[in-house]
């Protein structure tokens, strides 16, 4: 599959823009990656409830974060997509924070909210490692009718009954599909680690 | 001692996607903490979301978007400014997120016979309440049921509820459907983390008539 084959390679490649933005400061790999990635963010930000101010705000300052943060960037235990994913997560929370707080800037410090595992076990570190590669591969083997019910109810926080109108599905069939597609993909992830 | 009762694949996805609140979000933490299968699942919902970024169809970004940014690259960068001193040693209370450790505490209070309980202060609006509720040995808890979802993570001690016996690390979720009666094991206090949303609601003749004085 060539198309497969260049995705992956592209995979590879944002990992080392990310490392040449760490090691010497390298404008061109981050405009390269703002060029892929802050169009997305802002995509998913505004799936997720964001207006297009807001988003691409928050878009910016994803892309600003990957560029301060991009030392702490560790290829062998996240993807390069995951990393950007997780920055961009946060800062929304933070956002969100900020708003219901009528817009005080005080910035938390969302990041060590979800650094849990700061003495992995030996073996999570070798699982890790492959972790991207193997959700692609679990992902690929669910339809793409259960892909889309785990984005839409976890990644853009729609309520089932909102999931049912977007897909024209009944409410349990929305709830029996995520159901199934979690199962799924929880099996194939303990398969395949 | 290994962990028995774990939180729905689908809470440990939404705590990867960032979309739990607050308290909800430090139960589930709690459970992590102890629990690295858990803690794997939730880092694969992660590449999950790497892999949901890269497949979306691309916004525009706003005209000079690269160059606005571009602009800001030498700006300093200002120190973080969170104070990471815990204010509660993790010998004290053992198996809490490190996160939650820098909170501010309450005072342990007495909320029924050998029942105790001390507010986490959340730094962030919630409406999820936290809390530590510690049970003396062989305690036998009101039969409860509550109006929002509660989320218990055991962080010492045992207790068995439902035919299931909760160890530290078990998680266990409650809501309006579920009618808790728990018992707490013999020769060792239990102390749980506990994210409540809504009230408690106790059954029974006692519970009924305890209602007013037990304030959760």
């Amino acid at each position: 599959m060539p198309a497969e084959n260049d995705a992956s390679k592209d995979r590879m490649q944002w990992g080392r823009l990310i490392r040449a933005i760490a090691t010497d400061q390298n404008r061109a790999a981050f405009a390269a990656l703002f060029e892929y990635f802050a169009p997305r963010i802002k995509s998913f930000l505004q799936r997720s409830g964001a207006n297009e101010a807001s988003a691409e705000e928050l878009a910016q300052e994803t892309m600003l974060s990957v560029w301060r943060k991009a030392a702490l960037f560790d290829p062998e235990s996240a993807g390069a997509a995951a990393w950007i994913f997780t920055i961009a997560r946060n800062l929304r929370i933070d956002a969100h924070r900020r708003d219901s707080r009528g817009g005080l800037i005080q910035t938390s410090d969302v990041e060590i909210e979800f650094q849990i595992d700061d003495s992995p076990l030996p073996d999570s570190r070798l699982a890790l490692a492959q972790s991207e590669e193997r959700v692609r591969s679990a992902l690929s083997r669910l339809s793409p009718d259960q892909v889309r019910v785990i984005e839409l109810s976890f990644f853009e926080e729609k309520a089932h009954a909102e999931i049912a109108k977007i897909l024209e599905i009944p409410l349990g069939t929305v709830k029996s599909r995520l159901r199934l597609a979690m199962s799924r993909l929880g099996n194939l992830l303990s398969e395949l680690s | 001692m290994s962990i028995e009762h774990h939180p729905t694949d689908s809470l440990l996805a939404a705590f990867a996607a960032g979309t739990l609140d607050h308290g909800q979000h430090i139960a589930i933490a709690t459970h992590l903490v102890s629990c690295p299968q858990c803690r794997a699942f939730m880092r694969s919902m992660e590449q999950v979301g790497g892999v949901v970024l890269t497949n979306l169809p691309p916004a525009t970004m706003a005209n000079g978007a690269l160059a606005a940014v571009e602009a800001r690259l030498n700006e300093p960068v200002r120190p973080a400014a969170a104070d990471m001193t815990p204010t509660v040693p993790e010998t004290e209370v053992p198996g809490l997120p490190k996160f939650v450790r820098r909170y501010e505490f309450g005072n342990w209070k007495w909320v029924a016979p050998s029942v105790h309980l001390r507010r986490i202060m959340l730094p962030y609006a919630s409406d999820t309440r936290v809390f530590l509720l510690k049970s003396g040995p062989g305690t036998k808890m009101l039969e409860h049921a509550h109006t929002g979802f509660e989320m218990t993570c055991v962080l010492s001690g045992a207790f068995s509820q439902g035919g299931g016996h909760f160890q530290p690390g078990d998680f266990d979720l409650g809501d309006e459907t579920v009618h808790h009666k728990p018992v707490v094991d013999s020769g060792q206090d239990c102390v749980c983390l506990v994210a409540m949303q809504g009230d408690l609601r106790l059954n029974g003749l006692l519970g009924r008539i305890m209602q007013p004085f037990v304030r959760l």
